[in-house]
């Protein structure tokens, strides 16, 4: 019994560095910036990673919003015609110096912070943080008081106010309750990108990283060594987990 | 008087004791040959891939599912635990068929045929989906998006060379 278990374990590990192998020689010249690693089905998430990503706001086109639409179909978000009360995860948002009228555009979505206000807030428990940094609603708990939308400084999370029936399998949503980005934690669970990162790579802009901000080796970190990455709202002391450059 | 109402009160037990006693027979008939289902039971439709067991035997499944949900669901929420085999979705891939009309509330729903039955109800599908999902949105698995695509990166106006032969491979 623990035999054959050893064997079917130690078989998808050898099909999985093969993957990782064939994935690595795709192309001669391709530089690939992320190469995630999937952690096990049955492993729980730990402290040891962080997920975290880095915008460049030069890179960011403004009018483009590949990475609205991708997190929309993505996630099943559809609008109901009705933009102040639509469920919105992730957003642009243009910034316009008043003095110099240079503009930036930038996605504004959850921050995904270390100390998350939301998570303060909640009465029951259901805003909480994982291990690995990614903040998320328990829609089995949450009571749909919508503290923790007064509480973000991000105004990242939205209310379900009408019933949801376009849910896909892996994101369940439904009424009554409040939602935000997620960092396509399905995704991320499973050594994958969040939806937004990829639609913005195959948009050819490439203005987003993804990944570990706790592993010195990963792309994210050391762009952050070498270019930083500011905060939104630094003075508040959240330590985000999204961070911008050219702000 | 007092012998009167001894009598009637005598009579009744005797009564009562009559009925328990057919009710009990009803039951038995009902319920006493192994592997019949009585009549009135809920048609419980079986899994349409062609598998026989579940991921626990029958009886166990039938009293105590609801607590392997429960701790699957937070073992996934909260410690991104994403086993399959206690998962509702799971469950739903497996008991209902792919392109069924059926859905959670009509009696030839797996879940509502007996839920409907002893009259429990749940709200597992006021979110989650009651029928196994066909294809994903983007037309690919999360699985597939392992890798993240080559960023072209601009230096100095220039884009670096072959990250747009990557990108044709879409």
């Amino acid at each position: 019994m623990s035999n054959s278990e050893v064997n079917i374990s130690r078989r998808s590990f050898v099909e999985k560095s093969a993957t990782a192998a064939a994935a690595l020689s795709i192309a001669p010249g391709v530089f690939l910036h992320t190469v995630a690693e999937a952690k096990p089905a049955e492993q729980a998430v730990t402290s040891a990673v962080r997920w975290g990503m880095l915008i460049d706001t030069t890179k960011c086109a403004s009018g483009c919003t590949a990475c609205v639409s991708a997190c929309n179909t993505e996630n099943g978000i559809a609008s109901h015609n009705r933009p102040r009360t639509d469920q919105q995860w992730i957003r642009k948002v243009t910034l316009r110096d008043k003095q110099t009228k240079h503009e930036i555009s930038l996605p504004m979505m959850c921050q995904h912070c270390e100390s998350p206000p939301c998570v303060d807030v909640c009465p029951t428990g259901a805003s909480f943080k994982r291990k690995d940094g990614i903040v998320l609603v328990d829609r089995h708990i949450c009571i749909g008081c919508r503290y923790c939308m007064m509480a973000c400084p991000y105004k990242a999370r939205s209310f379900a106010h009408e019933t949801v029936d376009n849910t896909v399998d892996y994101v369940p949503r439904g009424k009554g309750t409040v939602e935000s980005c997620t960092l396509c934690v399905h995704r991320v669970d499973e050594g994958g990108t969040p939806a937004c990162v990829e639609a913005c790579a195959e948009a050819e802009h490439g203005a987003m990283i993804f990944g570990d901000i706790k592993n010195p080796e990963s792309e994210i970190s050391r762009q952050l060594v070498e270019h930083g990455g500011k905060q939104i709202r630094a003075d508040l002391g959240l330590n985000t987990g999204v961070r911008y450059r050219g702000i | 008087m007092q012998q009167l109402n001894k009598c009637m009160h005598n009579t009744l037990i005797t009564i009562a004791g009559l009925a328990m006693l057919a009710f009990s027979v009803f039951a038995v008939s009902n319920f006493a040959w192994a592997g019949e289902k009585p009549s009135f039971a809920p048609d419980v439709p079986h899994p349409t891939n062609g598998s026989t067991e579940c991921v626990q035997p029958e009886d166990e499944m039938k009293k105590n599912h609801m607590n392997y949900i429960l701790h699957q669901r937070d073992e996934t929420m909260h410690n991104g635990i994403r086993t399959e085999t206690y998962s509702l979705k799971k469950c739903i891939n497996c008991h209902v068929p792919k392109n069924t009309t059926a859905r959670f509330g009509d009696d030839e729903h797996f879940c509502s045929s007996c839920h409907n039955f002893t009259g429990v109800s749940i709200d597992c599908f006021q979110c989650h989906m009651d029928r196994p999902m066909g294809e994903k949105p983007l037309g690919k698995s999360p699985h597939n998006a392992q890798i993240s695509k080559p960023v072209p990166t601009k230096v100095a106006g220039t884009s670096i060379e072959n990250t747009e032969g990557a990108s044709n491979n879409e």
